[in-house]
């Protein structure tokens, strides 16, 4: 990653966890103003508590989370909105009890109505298929509906960045492709930074610039993603194999 | 069949005060997912504060609003006090249920030590008697009848038509998504606790006006049938606590003139257990509110 690079959010020898118990032990990570960066790794490697210490949502021991070099570690999730941040959680990710027009009207809460109208038709280009699904309430839509729905509402917040915790969870493999290609890929043409965690490896590191390997709560590898894909070695350890035997062979090494 | 058709009317009429009641608790419980139980206790506040209103000179109605109002206060003052703190401390759903039978308790007794144990009445403010499709209703029936149904209305507008009530019904559906679209949940909540605080107030002072006399045990043995309709309705789900408080009204009154009043409770009672074996999600309640409400 260029040094000269304008960056949308850093972070800093993160410690975080839940109580005392380090769940995050000390991960540094940049994300690029339009890039995507991908957080893959393990089962239990702290991907997911990574985030929620970025958003506010998990206690921070130490370290710093610059979003455009100002200092927002341990800001409120709300407050993060308004400074451009966008969320995407993993499971629950839209309101099951609001119809989708609902759900993008809530995505530009802080705008006024003038605006807010004008964004949900410019979402609605970008998703087209929601269009015929505005008045269906969340909960009866499809899981990639659903997921459309949840990144069309993130939208309307017009964040600089965008935080998506696993959009794939859940989504068959089939699913996963049209979601990461579809949804996730564009965002970045549209200027957006996007923070990446995901599962699903292969698939993330397909769609992203840059990659971040992780393992018991460290940052293992950073590295371009596409040399994260082209290499047999590190494919082989941190992307094709499973849980317990990256971990362990990780741990060997260390 | 008379008695039939006049024990439907006496029931709609009561059942527009528990659905008042009703609402109150689901909504606040819809948003904040506390289950408060010293809700019984505001209510008795309420109709103890019409009766100093009352003794002020006040019109019954004009009490009644303010009265709604100044219990709607102290709904936010019990919010801010006491359950706030106690979450933001971690406290466990079931710790927050003992702390609002405690906090209960206390007001009930504040209530004692300010008015007395004794029992207490409005007087007569039933009115002049209207007859009504076979129903034989006192005018103050109809207005609280027709306070209810314009409170409704007015809920349903404020939750279906404003961006207020939409993030209302977003922080109920999931709080930290409301988070993460920049909504202020804890003063979505304050509002929620203030509105539920209102509706409960005015519940207690219609409820003492359709009864000979009370004391401060009235919100808490009205709080039975009030649980009763937020579960048949769906708690959380305030279009259901509205037709359940209805039909608990109107099954406990049809009750009541064919069998021994003493056992209205047994009714209410009833309606729970039925409603959570046959369908645990209430009338209305989404699949999605049952999760919230189990987990």
């Amino acid at each position: 990653m260029s040094s000269a690079e304008a960056l949308a959010l850093e972070v800093r020898d993160l410690v975080a966890g839940y109580g005392d118990y380090p769940v995050v032990d000390g991960v540094s990570l940049k994300v690029p103003q339009g890039k995507v960066v991908a957080v893959a790794g393990p089962n239990g490697a702290g991907k997911s508590t990574l985030l929620k210490a970025i958003l506010g949502l998990v206690r921070v021991l130490s370290g710093t989370v610059l979003l455009g070099g100002e200092d927002v570690t341990g800001v409120a999730l709300e407050k993060l909105a308004r400074l451009g941040v966008g969320y995407v959680p993993q499971l629950d990710d839209v309101f099951d009890s609001l119809k989708v027009i609902e759900n993008l009207e809530m995505g530009g809460y802080l705008c006024d109505r003038v605006e807010r109208q004008r964004r949900i038709e410019s979402v609605l280009e970008v998703f087209p298929v929601l269009r015929s699904k505005l008045h269906r309430y969340a909960e009866t839509l499809s899981g990639g509906e659903r997921k459309m729905t949840a990144i069309a509402r993130v939208l309307m917040l017009d964040p600089k960045v965008l935080v998506l915790d696993e959009p794939t969870a859940s989504l068959s493999p089939e699913m996963s492709r049209v979601v990461l290609e579809e949804q996730v890929r564009p965002l970045s043409r549209m200027g957006k930074s996007v923070l990446l965690v995901e599962q699903k490896a292969v698939a993330a590191l397909e769609v992203a610039d840059w990659a971040c390997l992780m393992v018991r709560g460290k940052v293992e590898v950073s590295a371009p993603a596409a040399e994260v894909l082209g290499d047999p070695n590190m494919r082989e350890i941190f992307l094709g194999r499973s849980t317990s035997q990256a971990a362990a062979e990780v741990a060997g090494t260390e | 069949m008379h008695l039939l058709v006049q024990s439907i009317g006496f029931g709609v009429a009561a059942g527009a005060v528990l659905s008042l009641g009703a609402v109150g608790f689901t909504l606040q419980f819809g948003i904040s997912n506390v289950l408060n139980i010293a809700y019984g206790a505001l209510m008795s506040i309420g109709a103890f504060l019409g009766l100093f209103m009352l003794g002020l000179g006040l019109n019954i109605w004009v009490a009644m609003v303010l009265g709604g109002l100044a219990v709607g206060a102290c709904s936010v003052l019990l919010n801010r006090g006491l359950i706030t703190p106690l979450v933001r401390k971690g406290m466990q759903p079931f710790g927050l249920v003992i702390v609002s039978v405690s906090a209960g308790i206390v007001l009930e007794y504040v209530i004692v030590a300010v008015a007395g144990p004794a029992t207490q009445s409005y007087g007569n403010l039933s009115g002049a008697t209207l007859n009504f499709l076979g129903w034989t209703l006192t005018t103050a029936q109809v207005v609280i009848f027709g306070i209810a149904v314009l409170l409704m209305v007015g809920l349903h507008l404020l939750l279906t038509r404003t961006q207020l009530g939409r993030a209302m019904r977003a922080t109920s559906s999931n709080r930290t998504l409301a988070r993460s679209c920049g909504i202020a949940t804890s003063r979505i909540s304050d509002i929620a606790w203030f509105m539920s605080g209102t509706f409960c107030g005015m519940a207690g002072i219609a409820l003492a006006i359709t009864i000979e006399s009370f004391d401060f045990t009235l919100g808490s043995i009205f709080l039975i049938p009030m649980i009763a309709a937020a579960v048949l309705g769906g708690v959380g789900q305030p279009y259901g606590a509205m037709i359940g408080g209805l039909v608990v009204g109107v099954v406990s009154s049809v009750s009541s003139a064919y069998w021994d009043p003493a056992y209205q409770s047994v009714v209410a009672f009833g309606i729970i257990i039925v409603m959570l074996l046959v369908r645990p999600r209430g009338l209305f309640g989404s699949s999605s509110a049952t999760r919230k409400l189990l987990a």
